[in-house]
């Protein structure tokens, strides 16, 4: 019988779905399970109860809490698909702002009519068997957790820094150069396209496992501001561990 | 409360609530999609990381966030790109236009046409379309990556140019790697040019973006079918946004009423710009455009997957003998700028102000289904009004049929 599973968004950009259309399991995927429930990808959509459910966005209404919640009990392993889910995302920025005023830039007087929720990553919310993480997902983790999946095993983290990706690329390193990078701090295995792409990296997969954040810290104030440092490190991962400290202005 | 109803194979959280009361029709176009404040948070940023960061509103889309977001902070600070990025940056939307209309046409449209109820029965009945969607797909996203850096959220894409550019030999391959998706993005067509579109008419506006040269692409001033035609910084005397108490999505209206933007808007107003294979196949359409029928926002997709296939060729294979490393241009001024471009769903405008210090102050961004709601609920509205005898489940499927043609994004509309 084929897998069970279910895809599910909550409020977000839709890129990491959109990653798994682009990964070269496709064919695979849609071949090889069954979607009981995948708004993106079908009409006729059920609760039955998941084998995999794939959640991705980050809760911001009173209906998606309540929509994880839901999906949690239908789902015998449910996997938080990207940054957003993992660590708030982009949209959790608005966690260290004041929200009422956000709300009236954007909406004028009719600001009190949206709801927003302070949003907390997924696994503070439900447990989560594990983390694909990423701003967007990289299509190789995808692959690589699917691959376990299909062979039963429940998917292992694979922790390195991103610099680790970065220096088998041959990049010339940011830091060295004197631009604010998460590099050394940043959970890796996503093949350091920022850096490759000559930029720093942004730390969008969260801190790896016991980051040298003391040394990250000090390195970074020799090179950038307060603000800049506070910057980098509230942007695609702000809620997750340590970044959210930085990010909320401890340094 | 959980909603079961939003409607299926669109990107995002929308549904179409409908009543039939003495013969009237009543409809609103209710998008729950979450808000992220996109506008509120990109204060205090900086203009290098802000294109990164606005890229973010969709991942359907990137590239058109990421570029309209450079454009208007270039025209804010002062920055003029080189004629090489520009080619660039249309190239990048060239490949863009051609995975988003590839996904929307397979992945998303096809199983209502083919009467099955999703992706997975797609494949399961036609594997050579999803391999042929696949194929396209890859060169698509090729062609952002191998600009921009990454697929999905391009990375190195900053005001004054790129982070770093791509070599010859990298535009070489690409333009080989189009022409070989020629072949699938003709058979595209010739599937969506078979299909039996339901019979709607209503005139309306079309708005696309008009630079006097190009198929609209990268910049360019605002036109519609009406006899507007204004610099793109002037938008906001022309077009207004709404606030309707069951949508988070502000609803857009021009000169007062609905308006239409995306792949019919463009094709209807500069069908002559087409190039020549795209330009071929439309003449022997058995559609013809200019159409006022929003379903025919299909086949004008299938049409532009044609033409940016070309368009992507004739640039690659320019830039593989040309291409050439150049100082990136830096910041002159503190102002407000405006940026447009065509996204795969129409014209996208992203305006900031940047101060001194390279900081953004306040952001504005109009979205094309932001820019389409108005006019959908006006489709609707007539839709539902010419069928109304039919059965209500009959009615449901026709609107969200109609609502999906339009390749509404509410995440972006939303941000």
């Amino acid at each position: 019988m084929k897998p069970k599973v279910a895809i599910f968004d909550l409020t977000d950009c839709e890129g990491c779905e959109v990653q798994i259309v682009n990964s070269k399991f496709i064919d695979r995927i849609l071949g090889g399970v069954e979607f009981v429930n995948f708004r993106l990808g079908q009409r006729v959509n059920r609760w039955d109860d998941f084998d995999v459910a794939f959640v991705e966005g980050a809760v911001i209404t009173s209906e998606e809490l309540e929509l994880v919640k839901k999906i949690r009990e239908h789902s015998k392993l449910v996997i938080a698909l990207g940054s957003c889910a993992c660590f708030g995302g982009i949209a959790s920025i608005n966690n260290f702002l004041d929200i009422n005023e956000g709300k009236k830039y954007v909406y004028g007087e009719n600001a009190d009519k949206i709801e927003f929720l302070y949003i907390k990553p997924l696994p503070e919310i439900i447990k989560v068997d594990f983390m694909i993480r990423g701003c967007p997902i990289a299509t190789e983790d995808f692959e690589r957790v699917v691959s376990d999946l299909f062979a039963g095993r429940i998917p292992k983290e694979h922790t390195r820094p991103v610099c680790m990706d970065c220096k088998s690329k041959g990049n010339p390193c940011q830091l060295l150069k004197g631009v604010a990078c998460a590099g050394p701090v940043a959970y890796g295995g996503c093949g350091a396209p920022c850096p490759t792409a000559g930029m720093p990296c942004d730390g969008c997969r969260g801190p790896l496992e016991d980051p040298q954040t003391t040394a990250e810290l000090e390195l970074l104030k020799k090179i950038a501001s307060k603000d800049d440092i506070v910057r980098l490190f509230r942007k695609f991962a702000p809620m997750a561990p340590i970044f959210k400290d930085i990010g909320g202005g401890k340094l | 409360m959980i909603y079961d109803e939003y409607v299926t194979q669109i990107e995002g959280h929308g549904r179409i609530w409908f009543d039939i009361k003495d013969g009237k029709v009543d409809v609103r176009l209710e998008i729950h999609e979450g808000s992220r404040l996109f506008e509120s948070f990109l204060r205090g940023r900086r203009a290098d990381e802000v294109p990164q960061m606005s890229s973010r509103i969709c991942g359907v889309c990137p590239v058109p966030h990421n570029l309209a977001a450079i454009q208007a902070l270039e025209n804010a600070m002062g920055i003029e790109a080189s004629e090489q990025v520009k080619m660039l940056r249309r190239l990048m939307i060239a490949s863009q236009m051609v995975h988003s209309h590839a996904l929307h046409l397979y992945v998303l449209a096809a199983a209502d046409y083919l009467g099955v109820n999703g992706i997975s029965d797609v494949y399961a009945k036609y594997p050579e379309a999803v391999k042929r969607c696949v194929r396209i797909r890859t060169v698509g996203n090729k062609g952002v990556e191998v600009i921009g850096g990454r697929a999905v959220h391009p990375a190195n894409s900053v005001p004054g140019g790129f982070a770093k550019l791509p070599t010859r030999i990298e535009m070489e391959k690409l333009a080989k790697d189009f022409k070989g998706i020629m072949n699938d993005c003709i058979e595209t067509f010739n599937l969506f040019a078979s299909l039996k579109y339901p019979e709607f008419e209503r005139a309306t506006e079309y708005l696309a973006i008009d630079d006097g040269k190009h198929f609209p692409s990268y910049a360019g001033r605002l036109v519609t079918n009406k006899g507007l035609n204004v610099e793109a910084k002037e938008y906001r005397n022309y077009i207004k946004e709404i606030f309707k108490p069951y949508s988070n999505t502000k609803f857009c209206i021009l000169n007062g009423h609905g308006f239409h933007v995306g792949a019919i808007a463009r094709i209807n107003l500069f069908k002559n710009r087409l190039n020549p294979v795209a330009k071929d196949l439309l003449k022997s359409s058995p559609v013809k455009f200019p159409s006022d029928n929003p379903f025919h926002n299909n086949l004008a997709q299938a049409i532009e997957m044609v033409h940016y296939t070309e368009e992507a060729i004739q640039i690659a294979e320019e830039l593989a003998v040309k291409l050439k490393d150049e100082e990136r241009p830096k910041q002159t001024k503190a102002s407000t700028g405006v940026g447009v471009v065509e996204a795969p769903r129409g014209t996208l405008i992203h305006e900031y102000t940047v101060d001194k210090d390279g900081i953004v102050r306040g952001a504005n961004l109009i979205i094309p289904t932001g820019m389409n709601t108005t006019n959908i609920e006006e489709d609707l509205y007539a839709i539902l009004t010419a069928n109304i005898k039919k059965p209500r489940e009959e009615l449901k499927k026709l609107a969200e049929l109609l609502f999906r043609a339009y390749d509404p994004c509410l995440s972006c509309s939303t941000h």
